[in-house]
C-alpha cells in the first residue's frame, strides 16, 4: 500500500463517523427544518406545502420583532458586557493585581456551574411579588402594594433578565481567558517590563494579539449562545408578561409546541440560524479587517 | 479484499451504527403487549403533578384499589404534567407511538389527537351509563358528539372563594353587585388586605376564572353558544367587549393582588389561606388544595360564591363558567381483550369506585355519588355550590390552544393599557373566525 493510499484510509477511519455524525445531527435536522418550514405540517397528519406563507406571517408579526429586539439585546450584553468584563477579571486575576485569585476565580466561575432553572427560581425568589427585595420595600415603603414595576414595563422588563444573564454567563468568558492568558510565556512579558513597557502596552502590543483569536471563538459563542436562549428566560417569565420578556427561541417553542404550529415554528428557527451565520460572518470580516491592522 | 473494499465497507458499518444509535432500535420502547401468564399490560399516560401531596397520594390509593380488583391486568403509567405533558403526548402521536391509554380533554386542548383519529369514541361501552353523570359530563366532546374519554370530575372554573370572619370584621356582607364589590375595595385596602386574590403569571387564569363567566353574565347563555358557532353572534359583540372591560374596571380600581401578573399561580391561594386576602377567584380544583392547607376552623367561615350581578346582565345570576373534566380515553389501535382491559381502567377510573376514592381526596366527581357523612367541610361546601349553580362555557374549551393563547396575553396587555377591549375583542373573533368555527 503506498502512502497516498494509507492517508486516504487514514482519512477515512477517522473523519468517517464524525462526518456521519454530523450529517445525521447536524445538517440533517436543518435540512428537514428547512422543508418543514415551507408546510403548515401541524405535528401529526398531513403535510401542506405553503411556500414562504410562515415567513412572511413572521415578518408581519410584532411579537417576532419584540422577541428579536430582547435577543440583540442578550446579545448586546453578551458581546459588549460579558466578554469584555470576563477578559478584565481574567486579567485582574492573571495579573495579580488582586490577592486571593483563586477565591476569587471560584466566585466569579461559581454561576455557571448551577443549573439556569435553579438561577431562574433564585432570582424570582429575589425579585417577584411575593419575594424577598418586594417584601423589604413594602416593610420600608409601608406600601402594601408596591411592585417592582420593570416586569410590568414592555420596554423594560427584559433588563433584570439581561443582568442575570452577564451575572450568570461572565464567568465562563473570564475562565477561557485566563487559561489562555496563562499560556503566554511569562518571559515575554518580563522581557517586556524589563524593556520598559507600561501595562497598557502591555495589553495592546502583546495580550491583545495573542488573545485575538481567543475572543473571536467566545464572540461567536455569545452570539450563537444568545440567539438560542431559552432556558433561563424560560424558567424565570416564560416571556410573559404579555410577551414582554419573550425572545425568539420562546416564540418557537411557543407555536410549535403549544400551537402546534410545527412548519410555522420550524421557519422561525431557519430564520435564527440565519440570523446566526449573519452575525458571525460580520463578525468573521470585522476579524479579518483587525487581523490586517495586526499584522 | 481490496483497500478500497475495506473503506467502503467502514463507512457503511459506520453509517449503520450512527444510524441505529440515531434512530434508536426502540424494541425495549415499545410497551409489552403480550399475555405473560394471563396478565394483560397496558401502557398508560398520565396527566399528574408527582409532587402534589393530595392528588398523587389520591392516584396512588386508586391505582392500589384497581390491582386488588384486577389483579390480571398491569398497567405501566408514566407521568406529565403542564405544558409538558401535551408536548410529550403530541409528540408520541407523530411518531406513532401513542400508549394504550391517555388522559385527554373533552374541549380543544387534546384536539391534536382525538381529531386526528388516535382515541376510540367511548360511546358504544358508555351507553347505558347516561343517567350515572351529571349532565355537564356529557356534553359532546367531538363534532358528531364523539366522547373521548369519560369525564372524571366537574371543573368549576370560577368560584369566588369568600373568607367571611375578615369580611365581618371589616364590616362588611358579602356584595350583591358589581358596585357594591367595588366600593368595599377602599375598605379592604386600607385594612392592608388584597380584595380579590389572582395570580395570573401563566396568563390562563384571569380567561378561564373570571372572562370565561363574565363573557356568560354580559351577554348569556344563548349568545355564547351563537358566538362560538358564528351564528349571528361574534366574540367582537358588545357583550364580550363589556366583559373586558369588567376586568380592565376591576384592575384599574386595584381590586386584584398588586402585581396581578406577575404572581406566580400559587401565591393565589397562599394569599387566600393565609388571610391576606379577602377574596379569592379560582376554579373548583382549589377546593383539593384547602382540604389540606386550611384549618378546622377556616374551614367553618370559608364559603364558595358566585361573582356579584353586573351591570345590565343578560346572563343568570350566581352562575359560573365550567366544563367536564379530563378522563382517559383509549387508543384507537386497541382491539380485543387489551381493549376490554382499557376500558375495566376507564370506567374504574371514572365510574363509582374510582369517583368514591377522588371524591375522599377533595375532588368532584361527574359520577353522581352521595356525598359521605364524613367528607371534608370544604367538599361538601363545592357539593352544594356546583349542585345549586347555573353554569356557561370555559373559553378555553371552546377555542383553540393558539387562539386562547392569543387571548390570553391580549388580556394581560389590556390590563397594562396596551391595548383595549374592543381591540381584544375583535383579536379573538379574527382568530376564532379564521381558524375555529367548526364547533
Amino acid at each position: 500500500m503506498n502512502q497516498k493510499k494509507t492517508k486516504i484510509i487514514s482519512y477515512w477511519i477517522l473523519a468517517g463517523p464524525p462526518l456521519i455524525l454530523f450529517l445525521s445531527v447536524i445538517l440533517f435536522p436543518i435540512l428537514f427544518s428547512l422543508i418543514i418550514s415551507l408546510s403548515n405540517w401541524s405535528g401529526s397528519g398531513s403535510l401542506q406545502w405553503v411556500g414562504l406563507k410562515n415567513y412572511i406571517e413572521i415578518i408581519h408579526d410584532r411579537i417576532f420583532f419584540h422577541g428579536l429586539r430582547n435577543n440583540l439585546l442578550i446579545v448586546a450584553i453578551s458581546v459588549l458586557g460579558q466578554i469584555p468584563l470576563g477578559f478584565v477579571l481574567a486579567y485582574i486575576l492573571y495579573r495579580k493585581i488582586v490577592q486571593r485569585e483563586k477565591f476569587f476565580e471560584t466566585m466569579i466561575f461559581l454561576p455557571i456551574t448551577i443549573s439556569p432553572v435553579v438561577i431562574a427560581i433564585l432570582w424570582n425568589q429575589i425579585f417577584s411579588t411575593s419575594g424577598l427585595y418586594t417584601s423589604i420595600i413594602r416593610k420600608i415603603s409601608n406600601n402594601p402594594r408596591y411592585v417592582v414595576s420593570i416586569f410590568e414595563n414592555q420596554s423594560l422588563a427584559i433588563i433584570p433578565i439581561l443582568f442575570v444573564i452577564l451575572w450568570m454567563y461572565t464567568g465562563m468568558y473570564m475562565v477561557m481567558y485566563l487559561a489562555n492568558l496563562q499560556k503566554i510565556s511569562p518571559s515575554i512579558l518580563e522581557a517586556a517590563e524589563i524593556d520598559g513597557a507600561s501595562e497598557s502596552q502591555i495589553l495592546l502590543h502583546i495580550i491583545f494579539p495573542f488573545m485575538q483569536g481567543v475572543i473571536m471563538t467566545t464572540t461567536i459563542f455569545a452570539i450563537t449562545g444568545s440567539l438560542k436562549s431559552f432556558d433561563l428566560i424560560y424558567a424565570m417569565t416564560g416571556g410573559g408578561p404579555a410577551h414582554f420578556t419573550e425572545v425568539i427561541a420562546i416564540y418557537m417553542y411557543t407555536n410549535t409546541f403549544k400551537y402546534y404550529k410545527y412548519g410555522f415554528g420550524s421557519a422561525v428557527s431557519i430564520i435564527i440560524v440565519l440570523l446566526s451565520v449573519g452575525l458571525i460572518f460580520l463578525l468573521q470580516i470585522l476579524s479579518r479587517r483587525l487581523d490586517r491592522k495586526y499584522s | 479484499m481490496k483497500k478500497r473494499e475495506i473503506v467502503r465497507l467502514f463507512v457503511l458499518c459506520s453509517f449503520c451504527v450512527s444510524t441505529a444509535l440515531l434512530v434508536g432500535c426502540n424494541k425495549k420502547g415499545e410497551e409489552a403487549t403480550t399475555q405473560e401468564s394471563g396478565t394483560i399490560t397496558l401502557s398508560a399516560y398520565h396527566y399528574l403533578d408527582q409532587t402534589d401531596k393530595t392528588t398523587a397520594p389520591n392516584f396512588q390509593a386508586l391505582v392500589e384499589a384497581f390491582n386488588k380488583k384486577y389483579p390480571n391486568i398491569k398497567i405501566n403509567f408514566e407521568f406529565g404534567y403542564g405544558e409538558a405533558y401535551h408536548t410529550k403526548l403530541q409528540t408520541l402521536a407523530a411518531s406513532g407511538q401513542l400508549p394504550d391509554m391517555m388522559v385527554v380533554y373533552p374541549g380543544k386542548r387534546t384536539a391534536y389527537i382525538t381529531s386526528e383519529g388516535h382515541v376510540q369514541d367511548l360511546r358504544p361501552r358508555f351507553s347505558g351509563h347516561e343517567s350515572e353523570f351529571a349532565s355537564i359530563a356529557l356534553k359532546s366532546q367531538g363534532p358528531n358528539g364523539e366522547m373521548w374519554e369519560i369525564p372524571e370530575d366537574i371543573s368549576v372554573t370560577s368560584i369566588m372563594y369568600t373568607n367571611n370572619k375578615l369580611l365581618k370584621e371589616l364590616g362588611l356582607t358579602f356584595p350583591k353587585t358589581l358596585d357594591e364589590l367595588i366600593a368595599q375595595g377602599e375598605t379592604i385596602r386600607q385594612a392592608g388586605l388584597i380584595p380579590i386574590s389572582m395570580a395570573n403569571k401563566d396568563a390562563w387564569p384571569m380567561q378561564s376564572c373570571l372572562a370565561s363567566m363574565l363573557a356568560e353574565r354580559t351577554g348569556g347563555m344563548e349568545w355564547f353558544d351563537k358566538a362560538v358557532k358564528g351564528d349571528g353572534a361574534g366574540f367582537d359583540d358588545d357583550v364580550f367587549v363589556r366583559a373586558l372591560e369588567i376586568i380592565n374596571f376591576l384592575h384599574e380600581k386595584e381590586m386584584f393582588s398588586p402585581g396581578i401578573n406577575q404572581l406566580a399561580y400559587m401565591q393565589g391561594l397562599d394569599d387566600f389561606v393565609n388571610e391576606r386576602a379577602v377574596y379569592f377567584i379560582d376554579g373548583g380544583w382549589m377546593v383539593n388544595n384547602m382540604v389540606g392547607e386550611l384549618s378546622d376552623e377556616q374551614k367553618e367561615y370559608m364559603s364558595l360564591e358566585s361573582f356579584p350581578d353586573i351591570p345590565n346582565q343578560k346572563g343568570e345570576s350566581g352562575s359560573a363558567s365550567g366544563v367536564a373534566g379530563t378522563g382517559f380515553g383509549m387508543n384507537s389501535d386497541l382491539s380485543g381483550e387489551k381493549a376490554e382491559a382499557a376500558w375495566k381502567w376507564i370506567w374504574f377510573y371514572s365510574g363509582p369506585e374510582g369517583s368514591a376514592i377522588r371524591q375522599r381526596f377533595g375532588r368532584l366527581p361527574a359520577y353522581n355519588l352521595k356525598a359521605p357523612d364524613d367528607v371534608d367541610p370544604m367538599i361538601k361546601k363545592l357539593i352544594n355550590y356546583v349542585g345549586s349553580i347555573p353554569m356557561g362555557y370555559v373559553l378555553d374549551s371552546v377555542v383553540g390552544a393558539e387562539g386562547i393563547g392569543i387571548f390570553n396575553n391580549d388580556l394581560q396587555e389590556m390590563m397594562f393599557g396596551l391595548t383595549t377591549p374592543k381591540d381584544v375583542a375583535s383579536k379573538l373573533e379574527e382568530w376564532v373566525n379564521e381558524n375555529d368555527r367548526s364547533n
